[in-house]
């Protein structure tokens, strides 16, 4: 009954592997590019599919209807013309999330169960329940309501479970169920989204990170006690983290980079903010962070400690997800799972711009008062040096844009005027060679950069999709049969998509789908030729005592 | 007490195939019966709101099958019962005799904390068959076992004339509140900094 998840149908459309790229250089335009046929990946789908046609017998309880409305109320129409004023990638998804009709935080569809057809119609289910079978937490409807539906799932499961074996994926139609078991916990999707299995996987996982964030891993020695443990009553208040976490999954790329990014923001301007943390970390606090959303200015740690970058993407999603953090000084507890699972630390945050927090975390139950005094003291430092004002307009002038780059790339990202970059905005559509957008992660920093969205990805529902893209190209690259490949071409109606991959580096671009294939190998060349000279800017370089 | 938490309840029917575990929980859940013989497969699953006292509790009845076959998979729906209802049929004694079977396996394979005092239920069902001429087993033997086994409530019932089912259901959905476990067993360490308890970092990238 083992699934195995690579059943992600990457053979429908023409996908082009090249081997071409050396593992340094540049990307030689002259090397052939191999195109091999599908027809291999096709069969293997078939039998896939008949396996599981086999092994979704008998699951009519679970079985969701075939709803070819998008009930997924993520979209949104309203991005239109948001795109073109200066906001980051995020700040624009979060911007795109408070304009009322598109993405709401907290608990959607609160009233449905499994016997609407309307929650039955919804695109993208995760439940999480526990190993007896009680529900936990459901992205749509009330956990009550669906306790049956909750039974059900747990009676699969376990079925399974006891005869020794796992199960993984159920494919029923366009619809896929991917199960997760960690230790008591069960968590489920179901979807009709397309998503590879392993990019499904991590959603799970994460989603049972955030948990453990909320709650440790001491819920398990709950279950361990009594069976009967009703974790569900626990999770009071955290609807909001959730959903957000869920959204997430549609557009934060750390979801499946394993990377976070950082504002951009003048070299200077970072050490100044990275020694100001560096001066309160010393007198024992464990973690302080710098944050913007989801974006990391500066953070200092322990010297052979460091913060896991899921950990830190769960904490800043923990954080900027609730407003009462906004409004207020906070101290509560938390757990980083990959620090330590088994235990709370405890999070002093306050914002000290509208958008700029920080985050300072103590391992003492006592210390916030001690933490307060901290946070004074760094403030000062960085009003004083005017950095906080920096990272203001930073915020506000966006990251970077596929416009900006041009064959002379030596000025400084971060010394661009705010109006020049307007002005471009509105003459031009993509950038060089119809260049959309790019992706970049530096693979000894675990940080990434992206572009800004840009027409004709100023729609959520574009961005969604070139995120969904790009997702399905990481988890090709990535499994055991693309593994050694170093980059990939694709073209369909959509886009032209690279993937390139060095020892130092992953990029990802987008190009318009006429764009020329030469053209966009010289662009991405360049892509990269830029990033490296604005790395000082775009990226935490290893400045602070945190080692990577 | 105004906002009390809401409580979910797992409750697991047992009892010999044919004594009427569905029919009892289709006329509590949906207040409908149903001559025709339909047997369970597996498990079927149903939920009710209730209140109980000051408290709105979630029911989630798991109807399991009583073929010998399904007993397999016991282990799997047993977890975490909050309480077990045990079903047998006034006018088979066999279905009588079976409930101590039927008890002892639970305790077995739920292992509840406490077996002593976990909350069980006994229904005698179809006491309204031929009016009551072709009965078995007596009201007076179903209780003599019921105090045998730590005083469990016993209540005769009929699922067709919907008798004495709502109460059943209410008495068990009391009980297993009562024996809710103390809720501040939830306690999470916090670290101790001296010690380098912390685990090692994974590598970045393990997709």
């Amino acid at each position: 009954m083992e699934r195995s998840g690579n059943g992600a149908s990457s053979s429908s459309s023409g996908k082009e592997i090249a081997d071409a790229a050396s593992d340094q250089g540049s990307i030689d335009t002259s090397e052939s590019v191999q195109e091999p046929g599908s027809s291999d990946g096709e069969a293997k789908q078939a039998m896939e599919n008949k396996e599981d046609e086999e092994l979704s017998r008998g699951l009519n309880e679970i079985s969701i209807a075939k709803g070819q409305s998008d009930g997924n109320p993520n979209r949104s129409s309203s991005g239109e013309s948001s795109g073109t004023n200066g906001a980051g990638g995020e700040e624009m998804a979060r911007r795109v999330s408070h304009d009322g009709n598109s993405w709401v935080p907290g608990k959607r569809h609160a009233d449905e169960d499994d016997s609407s057809e309307s929650w039955r119609k919804h695109k993208k289910h995760f439940f999480v329940l526990s190993n007896a079978g009680k529900p936990i937490y459901s992205r749509y409807g009330d956990e009550h309501k669906l306790a049956g539906f909750s039974a059900t799932l747990q009676a699969i499961m376990s079925f399974v479970i006891t005869s020794g074996d796992c199960l993984q994926l159920v494919r029923a139609g366009n619809h896929q169920i991917v199960f997760l078991v960690k230790g008591p916990l069960y968590l489920v999707s179901i979807n009709s989204t397309e998503e590879p299995y392993q990019a499904m996987k991590r959603q799970l996982e994460l989603l049972h990170g955030q948990l453990f964030l909320i709650l440790t891993k001491a819920v398990e020695r709950c279950f361990a006690k009594h069976a009967t443990f009703d974790m569900k009553t626990l999770l009071g208040g955290t609807d909001i983290v959730l959903s957000s976490l869920v959204h997430s999954f549609n557009w934060n790329f750390t979801v499946f980079l394993h990377a976070y990014a950082c504002l951009p923001l003048p070299y200077a301007a970072r050490q100044t903010a990275g020694a100001a943390l560096q001066d309160i970390a010393e007198s024992g606090v464990l973690f302080a962070l710098l944050m913007s959303g989801y974006k990391v200015i500066n953070m200092v740690g322990p010297r052979k400690a460091s913060l896991h970058p899921d950990d830190l993407f769960l904490l800043s999603n923990f954080v900027s997800s609730s407003d009462s953090f906004r409004t207020t000084e906070s101290f509560s507890p938390v757990c980083l799972p990959h620090y330590n699972p088994n235990a709370f630390v405890y999070a002093y945050v306050q914002y000290l711009t509208e958008s700029v927090y920080l985050v300072l975390i103590s391992t003492s139950l006592d210390s916030f008062y001690h933490l307060k005094d901290c946070r004074a003291r760094a403030e000062m430092i960085l009003k004083k040096s005017r950095v906080l004002g920096e990272m203001s307009r930073s915020v506000e002038r966006g990251g970077l844009r596929v416009k900006d780059l041009s064959l002379d790339s030596q000025n400084g990202f971060t010394a661009r005027k705010p109006d020049v970059v307007r002005e471009n905005t509105k003459t031009l559509l993509g950038g060089p060679a119809g260049l959309w957008h790019f992706l970049y992660r530096s693979t000894y920093l675990d940080q990434y950069v992206a572009s800004e969205f840009t027409p004709p990805l100023h729609t959520y529902a574009a961005q969604k999709k070139l995120f969904r893209a790009y997702q399905r190209i990481h988890f090709s690259m990535h499994d055991e049969n693309g593994g050694h490949h170093k980059m990939q071409y694709r073209r369909d109606e959509n886009y032209v998509l690279m993937y390139w991959r060095t020892s130092d580096f992953e990029l990802y671009a987008a190009f318009d789908p006429l764009a020329e294939k030469s053209a966009a190998i010289r662009v991405s060349n360049l892509v990269c030729q830029w990033l490296r000279n604005l790395e000082s800017e775009v990226f935490l370089l290893g400045a602070t005592s945190f080692n990577w | 007490m105004a906002s009390r938490k809401r409580t979910l309840l797992k409750a697991i029917i047992l009892g010999d195939s044919g004594v009427g575990k569905t029919s009892l929980m289709n006329q509590y859940v949906n207040k409908k019966f149903s001559n025709q013989y339909k047997a369970t497969i597996g498990a079927d699953f149903l939920t009710k709101e209730v209140q109980v006292e000051d408290r709105l509790v979630t029911m989630q009845i798991w109807d399991t099958a009583g073929q010998e076959r399904f007993q397999s998979l016991g282990v799997a729906f047993y977890r975490g019962a909050d309480c077990c209802v045990l079903v047998y049929d006034v006018n088979v004694m066999k279905s009588f005799d079976n409930l101590d079977n039927w008890r002892e396996e639970f305790l077995i394979q739920a292992s509840p904390s406490d077996p002593e005092n976990f909350p069980f239920i006994v229904l005698g069902n179809k006491v309204d068959v031929d009016g009551g001429n072709s009965r078995v087993v007596s009201e007076k033997k179903a209780k003599a076992w019921c105090a045998s086994k730590g005083n469990i409530p016993y209540f005769e019932t009929s699922a067709k004339e919907d008798y004495n089912v709502e109460a059943a259901f209410q008495c068990i959905a009391k009980n297993a509140l009562r024996s809710e476990p103390e809720e501040d067993f939830y306690l999470p360490d916090t670290i101790d900094i001296t010690n380098n308890n912390r685990l090692p970092r994974s590598s970045g990238c393990e997709c």
